[in-house]
């Protein structure tokens, strides 16, 4: 997508005004896109477009995708999420994937921030050095 | 053998105890080379990103929610949506003396089929050029064994001599002349028959050129013996525009190891015209802005700070050197266009070629009007000082008067004189391809010139008398030419044994 300074000023506006006491507002996010379709000002489909982008990597910054080989106990988890929380914030959504291929471990994914203690990483890592 | 299985069981030890902390993104578009990636928040300016299927990049353009990166290799293999990682590593390439005699691309894998490269040392592609403190001021001769250049137009070691001209004017030709000069000097120092010398490693980096001319250009160096101290880095005009654009800073990084482990090197761009070009098709998929001719605003930089790397080094520092022979091909002879003005400020002199010489026959055709040496005479040694400290002004007196007496028939003795004296010299410059003249050859051929040996003989047998006339000291007055290399100033004695040398071979021309 091709967009012009404008635009990318006018969506980076947007999401500042989206934050109330430094988390992500929904409400405020509605109205803010209400008011700039009503308004209609020139490219506002892009804005909206790049807005929703920015929103996007937004909400990636602020959600945990916990991989495991198989289910966690809801222990293990609840600690989890506590630590996860702690580190990132409390408004952290977190997000518990089973995925076999994995084969043990565990890969914990926050943003573009990746702790990849997995039995397959492993082998890799192994199979590079030797 | 139980020591391999310890070191693995060590190895197996470290990955158990260890997770892995990596910084992710995520491709969302790629094409032409470069891929644009999401996420990857600690990502470093040139820093090496990882792909799947053991594809690498490098990140150049950090941009507020993307990251811009050309990709290294094989660029089908990426999709979007693949996940990469930062690696903590900028791009760099093996260096050392193992690279010598080698065919290798622009990150140092081998081209030529002579097995893997062993060796321990890498360097960066992208390093500082040493600081004024490091630094010496040039005081050692480069020899090209092209006449005209050594006495004229002299490069000393760590100068930055720039050879430019039109299309097929013989600027690979230069080149490759200075390479198997150097290789033929190397042999003889390695014999020892020259004093306190100090090898020159050579480095021909092939920028966008046809795979046939690199192929040529190679047959002609394993054919000299030049290759043993000879690198060859091709990034040919069928190899990403990526690799077009490193390879350049490849060759710098390999020619600063000579210099930092107190050695010379000899670096050949060719060319840099084809280098920007390549660096352009680079800058604009990754949508960076352009200015004239639609280079990158940052093209004089990526120009200024490549051959900035090439210095000579204080003895403190090692006394190593890099040498830099860029070579830029013009249109038309336009060298007031973007590139070539840059290259021309940058460089510490230049060599002109000229399409009309080249055609009159005058090879190497060197335009003894527009080049010029801003550093190298401070190299050029004493003797060659003694016979040619005049050469440039005659025959610049000569192209003038030359144009001057087309209009008129009596010209005065001494018109006609300097125009006979300018003749001469231009056939004398003239050299075939291939054929470097060692330095002491050239100081006898030059003192015959200037002591008037060579004024009797026709201008149409000028050259017959010197090739007979260097065959003749090769043979048969080899202790002469031994002491002119040794000694490097013509004293009275050896203006003796020339004079008499002279008059026995002039005895016996026909």
């Amino acid at each position: 997508m091709k967009i012009n300074k404008e635009i990318r000023r006018l969506s980076r506006e947007m999401l500042r005004a989206s934050f109330t006491d430094g988390q992500l507002d929904p409400g405020r996010i509605a109205s803010l896109v209400d008011s700039l379709i009503a308004r209609k000002p020139r490219h506002s489909v892009e804005i909206l477009q790049n807005y929703r982008r920015l929103l996007r990597l937004e909400l990636e910054k602020r959600r945990a995708r916990i991989e495991t080989a198989s289910e966690v106990d809801p222990e293990t988890r609840s600690k989890l999420i506590a630590d996860l929380k702690q580190k990132y914030g409390n408004d952290l959504t977190t997000e518990f994937v089973v995925n076999p291929q994995l084969l043990g471990g565990m890969r914990i994914r926050v943003g573009s921030d990746v702790w990849d203690g997995t039995v397959c990483n492993r082998l890799e890592r192994l199979q590079q050095q030797l | 053998m139980s020591g391999i299985l310890e070191e693995i069981e060590t190895k197996i030890q470290g990955i158990k105890t260890s997770t892995a902390k990596s910084n992710v993104g995520v491709v969302r578009e790629t094409g032409d080379g470069v891929a644009r990636i999401e996420g990857l928040s600690d990502v470093m300016l040139n820093e090496m990103i990882e792909f799947p299927n053991g594809i690498f990049g490098l990140a150049l353009n950090l941009e507020e929610t993307e990251v811009g990166v050309i990709l290294l290799g094989e660029t089908t293999k990426v999709a979007e949506g693949d996940e990469v990682k930062t690696t903590g590593k900028l791009l760099q390439v093996p260096v050392g003396k193992a690279l010598l005699g080698r065919v290798v691309n622009t990150i140092g894998e081998p081209l030529d089929g002579k097995g893997k490269i062993k060796t321990d040392s890498f360097y960066p592609l992208e390093k500082i050029a040493p600081g004024v403190i490091k630094r010496r001021s040039v005081s050692q001769p480069v020899q090209t064994g092209i006449m005209a250049i050594d006495a004229m137009i002299p490069i000393g070691r760590g100068q930055r001599e720039l050879i430019i001209g039109d299309r097929a004017t013989g600027k690979t030709t230069i080149a490759i002349d200075t390479i198997i000069s150097q290789a033929r000097l190397n042999k003889a120092g390695e014999k020892g028959e020259l004093k306190d010398y100090r090898p020159l490693y050579c480095i021909y980096v092939a920028v966008g050129q046809k795979n046939s001319n690199v192929a040529r250009t190679l047959a002609v160096l394993e054919k000299e013996g030049a290759m043993p101290y000879t690198t060859i880095i091709s990034a040919p005009a069928s190899d990403t525009a990526t690799n077009q654009y490193l390879a350049p800073f490849a060759g710098a990084a390999m020619g600063e190891w000579f210099m930092d482990n107190g050695m010379d090197a000899l670096i050949i761009y060719d060319d840099l015209s084809k280098h920007a070009v390549a660096y352009r098709q680079v800058s604009l998929v990754l949508r960076r802005p352009s200015g004239r001719e639609a280079y990158p605003g940052d093209v004089f930089y990526l120009h200024s700070r490549l051959l900035e790397r090439s210095a000579r080094v204080a003895e403190e520092f090692g006394g190593g050197s890099v040498t830099a022979l860029p070579i830029i091909e013009t249109q038309a002879g336009d060298v007031s266009a973007y590139i070539p003005t840059n290259v021309i400020s940058i460089t510490d002199g230049q060599i002109y070629l000229e399409t009309d010489l080249f055609y009159q026959g005058v090879r190497p055709a060197i335009s003894v009007g527009l080049s010029v040496s801003r550093v190298g005479s401070a190299a050029q040694i004493k003797a060659i000082k003694q016979v040619a400290g005049k050469v440039k002004l005659d025959l610049a007196q000569f192209r003038e008067l030359a144009a001057f007496a087309q209009f008129g028939s009596d010209l005065d003795a001494a018109t006609k004189a300097r125009l006979d004296r300018g003749q001469r010299i231009v056939e004398l410059f003239k050299q075939k391809q291939y054929n470097p003249i060692p330095v002491e050859e050239q100081v006898a051929v030059m003192w015959a010139m200037q002591n008037g040996y060579i004024d009797p003989v026709p201008v149409d047998r000028v050259k017959e008398f010197q090739i007979k006339l260097q065959d003749y000291l090769e043979t048969r007055k080899e202790s002469l030419l031994a002491s002119i290399r040794d000694k490097k100033q013509l004293d009275e004695e050896l203006e003796s044994q020339l004079k008499s040398a002279l008059e026995e071979f002039k005895a016996t021309w026909r």
